[in-house]
C-alpha cells in the first residue's frame, strides 16, 4: 500500500515534468503564423501588463492615444505589483496566462524571456523606427529584437538653484569634469553651513548605478562583448569610487551607511532641500514636477546640467546612462491577434506617442526639439536653456547590456559596491575581487 | 490522484475497527495470523486520521517538492524544457565562493540564534506563566515583536543601529566605547546585528509554544515537591524539564529548521550585504530565482536547495535519534557514535566553507558522519525493539 | 517580616524589569504609530524624529476612503478563520493517527512530513503555482490561498507532540467504556488541548494574515486583495515614491484585530486548565 503511494506520487510528479515539458513546444508554430490583416474593422482585445496604475499614467496614456488611432483596438491593462513585476510575469508566463503585449519594464530580463521563448521577435518593427529612437539596442538577443522601447530615461544632474545661490557658488555651467563635480560639491558643503544652512553639497542613492552607470558608460560601450564590464577588468571603477569616499568622507554628502540604515529617499533629499545636487535619472523630473505641486517637496528653483565627464572631450555629446522601457509580443499570442499587437508596438515609438508621453512629463524613446518642448511646456519646469540641453542632448549607454552574464556580473558588482560603500573593504581589493569572480564564471 | 483514490477506501474498514472495540497495537502477542489483521487494521485507522490532512499537503506541497528534487539535476529555467545534466549544478555549487560564504554564514547565524532564542523563549514563558498583575499585557508584548510587519522592523532597528545617529551607538558612546561597531554597516558585524533582532523577533513565538506546554504539567507534582522541600531550580530540573520534553522537542526542531533557513530578515535588514557577508544558502536561493538580479536558475537553486534540505534533515534526524534515546536505558558507550558523527559533520562543513582538505577531502567526511549516523539509528531501533 | 520586605522588593524589581522589557519589545510598534502620523516624505529623515512636527491625523480617513482597506480587511479575516479552522481540524485530527495509532511507516511519514518544512518555498513556488493552475484552482478568489496554507505539517507536528503529553490511561478507560478511537480524538484528546489548539490557532492566524508572499502571487484579482498585498500598493518601485504614511497607517490597523485575538486567547495559557482530570 505504501509503495502503491509512493509510486502515484512519483507518477503525478512525472506527469507534471510532462506537461512542463511541453510548454515551450507550441511556442514556435504560433510565432511563425502569418499575421491576419486586423486593419479593417474586426474589433480586437488585447491585454498588456503594466503596474502601479494610480501613479504610472503612462499605460493608460499610450493606450488612449492608440485608441484614436485604430477604434477597433481596444487594450485592457493588467495590474501587477510594481517591486516583483518580472517574478509575478514569470509564474503567469510559466501558466501561460501571461497578457499579449508584455511592458518590459528592465531591460535585463529580455535575455531571459527572449531565450525562454516567451516574446516574440519583433525585429521587422524595429528595423522601421525612425533613427530619433534610441534604446533599440537593449532588447536584442542574437542578432534578433524583442522589444520596442517607448521611453528611454538617462541620468543628469539636478541641481537646486537657491541652495548655490545662498552658498554663491556658480550654478553648472554643463562643462564640468568629476573634478569640478567633486570640489563644487564640497565648496557648496562649507559655504552652505557658514550660510547657516545644513544642507549638504551633494546627494548619491545608494543604488549601485549612481557610480557603477556612469563608470561603465564613460569607459565607452559596455555592451561590446569584449570589453572590459564582460571580461572582469573593473580598474576603471575606482576613481569614481575614490571621488565619492572622499565626498562621504568629508561630509560633502550622507554616507552610504547612513542613507541605507535611516532608509532615505532621494525624494525627500532633493525635494526637502537636504542636498543642493544629485544626479538622477530623468524619470525624476515628473516626480519632482508634481511633488512641489502637491506641496510633499518645498518650493525652490530647480535647473539640469548634463552629468559630469571624464575630460572636456566629451563635453558637446555628453556621456550617460540609463535603460529603456519597452514593450514586447508574447510569443503565445493568438494569431489572429498578432497584427493589432504589432501596430501597438510600432506606434509605441512613434512620434504621436513621444507627444503625449511628454505631455505627462515622461522621456519618450524618440528625442527631438518637439519632444523637448513639450516636456518642458509643463508648468513647474526649468525655464532655463542648459536644462532643455541637458535634456536633449546627450550619448545613452545601456546600465545592464543585454547579454547571457548580465545579472550575474550585476550581482557581483553590486556586492562590491555595497563592501566598498560601506567601507567594508577597500575599492581596489573590492574590485579586483569582482573582477575575479567574473573571469571565473564564479556564480 | 491515488491520493484521492485511497482515500475512499480508508474510512470504512477503521469503523469495523472502533466496533470491534479499537483494539490497539501496543503489543498485544497472539499467533501470526492475529497480529497480522491487527496490523492492517492499524494502518487502515492510522491513514484514515492522516488522509484529510495528508491528501492536501501531499498534493500541494509533496509533489512540487518531488519535482524539485528532479529539478536539482537539471538546467530547469522555469520557462524552456528542463535537460538532464547530472551532477553538474552540484560541481558548480561546490565551486561557488559565494554558496560556500553562504553556507558558513547559515551556520553562523543558526547556532547562536537556536541557543539564544531557546533559552530566552523558556525564561519568559516560566516568567509569564506566574500569576502577575497584567500578565496578559507582557505576554503581549513578548510577542508583538513577531505580528509587527517585519518591514517596520528592519527599519527601526536600523535606525536603531545607524552608526553616526542611532541610539545603540549613542549609548555605547556614553559607555566609553571610542569605535562603537557599524552594525548593519559593517561586513564583521552585520551578521550579529540580525542575530540580535532575529532572537528579539522570535523568542515571543516559540514563548507562545512554551507556555502552551507548561500547561501540561500537573500542578500536583510543583506543589508535592514544595512539600518535599526542593527549591525553585530543583523543580525546574526536575519537574518542569521532563514535562516539557514534547514541547522541547517540537521547538528546536522547529526553531532549528527555520534558523537554518532563515530569509526574511536577512533580506528586508541586509539584502546580504555589505559585500556578501550576510549572504545565507536561501538567500542564495532567492536570488537565483526572484532576486533583484534573478538569473531564473531554477535547477541550480534546487540543488542549493537540497544542501539546505540536507542540512535541515541531518539536524531533525539527530534531534529525533535523542528524542527517541531518552526513554531508554542504553550503555554508557551509546552517545560516543553520536559525537564522532557530529564531529565528522563538523569537518565536512568546515571543508566545504573554507574549501580545504582537511587530511581527507570534505566529501569523505561527509561519507564517514552518515555511517555513523546510520550506526547510531540502527543501534537505537534495536535498543527500542528491545525495551518497548 | 525581612523575608515579606524582600519579597516586596522583589516584585517591584520585576516589574520594574517587565516594564522596561515591554517597552523594548514596543519600540517599533510606537515608530510605526508615529510614522503614520507623518507626511509621505517625512517618514524618513536624518537624524531620526520620532515625533510627527504636524499630526496627519487624515491618513486614518485617507486609508479608508483611498484605498480598499474594508475589502483587504474582510478578506484577510475570511482567509485567516477558514486556514486556522481547517488547520485545527486535520492538523490535530492527524496528529492522532501519528501519536496514538503504530502502523508501518508512520514515523518515516512523519519524518517525510516534517522534513518538507526545511524546503525554502521560493524554490518550488513555481512548480506549485504550474500544479495549481493545472487543477483549476488559480484566479478562483480566495480559495488557491486556503489550499495552499491550510494542510500544512506545523499543525501536525505540534498536536502530536501534545498529544503524547496525555495519559495513555485516559484513553484505554475511554476504549473499555465503547468509545471509538475517532471518539476518543473528539471527547478526550481535543477537550484536553486547549493551550496547545490556542498556540496552533494564535500562530497559525498570525502567519496566515501576515503572508504576503502567497497572496502576492495567487491573488491578482483587486476584490480578493488581502490586507499585506494591498498595503504592497502604497509601495512604489525605486523609481517612484512610496505612501509610506498610508502603509505604516495599513500596518498599525492591520495589528489591531491580531492584538485582540491575542488578549482574548491568551487566557488558554493558565495554568490548571489542562491538567483536570488529568490526575491519571
Amino acid at each position: 500500500m505504501r509503495s502503491g503511494k509512493a509510486l502515484a506520487a512519483l507518477t503525478i510528479a512525472g506527469a507534471l515534468a510532462l506537461s512542463m515539458t511541453g510548454c515551450s513546444n507550441g511556442n514556435s508554430t504560433n510565432g511563425g503564423t502569418t499575421p491576419t490583416d486586423t486593419g479593417g474593422t474586426t474589433p480586437v482585445t488585447l491585454s498588456m501588463s503594466g503596474w502601479s496604475l494610480s501613479t504610472t499614467p503612462e499605460f493608460q496614456t499610450l493606450v488612449d492615444a492608440f485608441k484614436t488611432k485604430e477604434p477597433n483596438v481596444t487594450i485592457q491593462i493588467k495590474e501587477y505589483d510594481p517591486n516583483t513585476y518580472e517574478n509575478l510575469l514569470l509564474t503567469d508566463m510559466t501558466a501561460k496566462q501571461a497578457p499579449d503585449i508584455i511592458t518590459i519594464k528592465q531591460a535585463k530580463y529580455t535575455y531571459q524571456w527572449a531565450t525562454g521563448n516567451q516574446l516574440m521577435d519583433v525585429s521587422d518593427i524595429v528595423s522601421s523606427l525612425p533613427s530619433s529612437v534610441t534604446g533599440a539596442v537593449s532588447y536584442q538577443v542574437n542578432g534578433k529584437s524583442y522589444g520596442v522601447p517607448y521611453r528611454q530615461d538617462s541620468w543628469l544632474l539636478f541641481y537646486n538653484k537657491d541652495l548655490f545661490d545662498k552658498a554663491g557658488v556658480a550654478i553648472p555651467d554643463g562643462k564640468w569634469t568629476w573634478d569640478d563635480y567633486v570640489n563644487t560639491a564640497k565648496e557648496l558643503t562649507t559655504n552652505l553651513k557658514a550660510a547657516g544652512s545644513a544642507a549638504l553639497g551633494t546627494y548619491e542613492h545608494s543604488w549601485q548605478s549612481t557610480i557603477q552607470g556612469f563608470a561603465n558608460a564613460q569607459k565607452g560601450d559596455n555592451t561590446n562583448p569584449s570589453g572590459p564590464y564582460f571580461s572582469g577588468d573593473y580598474s576603471y571603477m575606482l576613481p569614481y569610487y575614490q571621488n565619492v569616499l572622499s565626498l562621504q568622507d568629508s561630509g560633502a554628502q550622507v554616507a552610504y551607511a547612513d542613507v541605507t540604515t535611516n532608509k532615505l529617499t532621494y525624494q525627500a533629499q532633493f525635494g526637502k532641500e537636504s542636498a543642493a545636487m544629485m544626479l538622477m535619472g530623468s524619470w525624476y523630473i515628473a516626480t519632482l514636477v508634481s511633488q512641489q505641486k502637491s506641496g510633499d517637496a518645498d518650493q525652490f528653483t530647480w535647473g539640469m546640467a548634463p552629468a559630469p565627464q571624464v575630460d572636456s572631450s566629451t563635453f558637446s555629446t555628453p556621456v550617460t546612462f540609463g535603460d529603456p522601457t519597452g514593450m514586447g509580443i508574447n510569443a503565445n499570442i493568438d494569431p489572429s491577434k498578432l497584427q493589432a499587437a504589432k501596430d501597438f508596438l510600432a506606434f509605441v515609438a512613434s512620434q504621436d506617442a513621444a507627444t503625449a508621453l511628454a505631455g505627462i512629463g515622461i522621456t519618450p524613446s524618440m528625442s527631438s526639439a518637439a519632444v523637448t518642448a513639450a516636456v518642458f511646456a509643463g508648468a513647474g519646469m526649468p525655464t532655463d536653456t542648459l536644462s532643455q540641453t541637458a535634456f536633449q542632448t546627450h550619448k545613452t549607454y545601456p546600465e545592464n547590456p543585454s547579454s547571457a552574464i548580465t545579472m550575474n556580473i550585476s550581482t557581483v558588482l553590486n556586492d562590491a559596491h555595497t563592501a566598498i560603500m560601506s567601507e567594508s573593504t577597500d575599492p581596489a581589493t573590492a574590485l579586483a575581487q569582482a573582477g575575479t569572480k567574473v573571469q571565473n564564471k564564479d556564480w | 490522484m491515488s491520493t484521492t483514490a485511497s482515500a475512499p477506501r480508508t474510512p470504512r474498514t477503521p469503523r469495523a475497527t472502533g466496533a470491534s472495540g479499537g483494539r490497539r497495537t501496543s503489543a498485544s502477542p497472539g499467533p501470526t495470523r492475529h497480529h497480522n489483521a491487527l496490523r492492517r487494521r492499524n494502518t487502515a485507522l492510522g491513514w484514515s486520521f492522516i488522509a484529510p490532512n495528508f491528501i492536501g499537503f501531499a498534493l500541494i506541497t509533496m509533489v512540487p517538492i518531488i519535482l524539485l528534487f528532479y529539478m536539482a539535476f537539471t538546467d530547469w529555467n522555469a520557462l524552456t524544457t528542463p535537460n538532464w545534466t547530472g551532477l553538474a549544478n552540484f560541481e558548480r555549487l561546490m565551486r561557488n565562493t559565494t554558496f560556500r560564504a553562504a553556507v558558513a554564514q547559515t551556520f553562523y547565524y543558526a547556532i547562536p540564534h537556536i541557543i539564544l532564542t531557546g533559552i530566552l523563549a523558556l525564561a519568559l514563558a516560566i516568567l509569564l506563566n506566574q500569576k502577575l498583575k497584567g500578565v496578559a499585557f507582557f505576554r503581549a508584548a513578548a510577542f508583538f515583536p513577531y505580528i509587527t510587519s517585519i518591514v517596520a522592523i528592519a527599519i527601526v532597528w536600523n535606525l536603531l543601529f545607524s552608526p553616526t545617529y542611532g541610539p545603540i551607538n549613542e549609548i555605547l558612546h556614553f559607555f566609553g566605547v571610542a569605535n562603537p561597531p557599524k552594525w548593519t554597516v559593517s561586513s564583521t558585524w552585520a551578521m550579529p546585528a540580525i542575530i540580535i533582532v532575529g532572537t528579539w523577533r522570535e523568542m515571543g513565538y516559540y514563548m507562545i509554544l512554551f507556555l502552551a506546554g507548561l500547561q501540561t504539567i500537573p500542578r500536583e507534582l510543583y506543589e508535592a515537591a514544595k512539600v518535599d522541600g526542593a527549591n525553585a531550580w530543583q523543580r525546574f530540573v526536575h519537574i518542569t524539564v521532563p514535562g516539557l520534553r514534547p514541547t522541547t522537542f517540537f521547538v528546536t526542531v522547529m526553531l532549528a529548521i527555520q534558523s537554518f533557513k532563515v530569509f526574511d530578515l536577512i533580506q528586508v535588514m541586509t539584502d546580504g550585504g555589505p559585500g556578501t557577508s550576510t549572504y545565507v544558502i536561501s538567500y542564495f536561493i532567492y536570488q537565483k530565482t526572484l532576486g533583484y538580479y534573478s538569473t531564473g536558475e531554477f535547477g541550480y537553486a534546487s540543488a542549493a536547495s537540497l544542501v539546505l534540505f540536507f542540512i535541515c534533515l541531518t539536524v531533525t534526524v539527530l534531534q529525533f535519534i535523542v528524542n527517541q534515546q531518552a526513554d531508554l536505558v542504553k550503555p554508557w558507550w551509546s552517545s560516543l557514535p553520536m559525537i564522532v558523527g557530529l564531529v565528522f559533520f563538523a569537518l565536512a562543513v568546515w571543508g566545504f566553507c573554507v574549501g580545504h582538505a582537511l587530511i581527507i577531502g570534505w566529501g569523505w567526511y561527509l561519507v564517514l558522519f552518515v555511517l555513523c549516523f546510520v550506526a547510531v539509528g540502527v543501534h537505537t531501533s534495536i535498543l527500542r525493539r528491545r525495551q518497548s | 517580616m525581612m523575608g515579606k520586605g524582600l519579597h516586596r522588593v522583589g516584585k517591584a524589581v520585576l516589574y520594574v524589569f517587565l516594564v522596561a522589557f515591554a517597552v523594548f519589545l514596543l519600540v517599533p510598534f510606537f515608530w510605526m504609530i508615529m510614522s503614520s502620523l507623518k507626511k509621505n516624505i517625512d517618514v524618513f529623515t536624518i537624524p531620526i524624529r520620532w515625533i510627527p512636527q504636524v499630526f496627519q491625523w487624515h491618513n486614518y480617513v485617507d486609508i479608508w476612503t483611498q484605498a480598499a482597506m474594508g475589502t483587504w480587511l474582510q478578506n484577510t479575516l475570511i482567509l485567516s478563520v477558514v486556514v486556522t479552522l481547517l488547520q485545527l481540524l486535520t492538523g490535530s485530527f492527524a496528529a492522532y493517527g501519528f501519536a496514538r495509532v503504530r502502523f508501518p511507516g508512520r514515523d518515516a511519514l512523519f519524518l517525510a512530513y516534517v522534513a518538507t518544512i526545511a524546503v525554502p518555498w521560493q524554490a518550488y513556488m513555481i512548480p506549485q503555482f504550474i500544479l495549481m493552475t493545472k487543477i483549476h484552482l488559480t484566479g478562483k478568489g480566495l480559495w488557491p490561498m486556503i489550499v495552499l496554507q491550510a494542510f500544512g505539517a506545523f499543525g501536525v507536528f505540534l498536536m502530536k507532540q501534545f498529544f503524547e503529553t496525555i495519559p495513555e490511561e485516559l484513553s484505554e478507560s475511554a476504549r473499555l467504556d465503547g468509545l471509538s478511537e475517532y471518539g476518543i480524538w473528539l471527547r478526550i484528546m481535543l477537550p484536553l488541548s486547549g493551550p496547545a489548539l490556542a498556540s496552533l490557532a494564535l500562530l497559525t492566524f498570525v502567519t496566515t494574515w501576515n503572508d504576503y508572499m502567497g497572496p502576492l502571487i495567487y491573488l491578482r484579482n483587486r476584490a480578493y486583495f488581502t490586507i499585506q498585498i494591498g498595503l504592497k500598493t502604497f509601495q512604489a518601485d525605486p523609481q517612484g515614491s512610496s505612501l509610506n504614511a498610508l502603509l505604516f497607517a495599513g500596518s498599525v490597523l492591520s495589528i489591531l484585530p491580531i492584538a485582540i485575538i491575542f488578549l482574548l486567547g491568551q487566557r488558554f495559557f493558565i495554568e490548571g486548565i489542562a491538567t483536570s482530570g488529568m490526575k491519571g
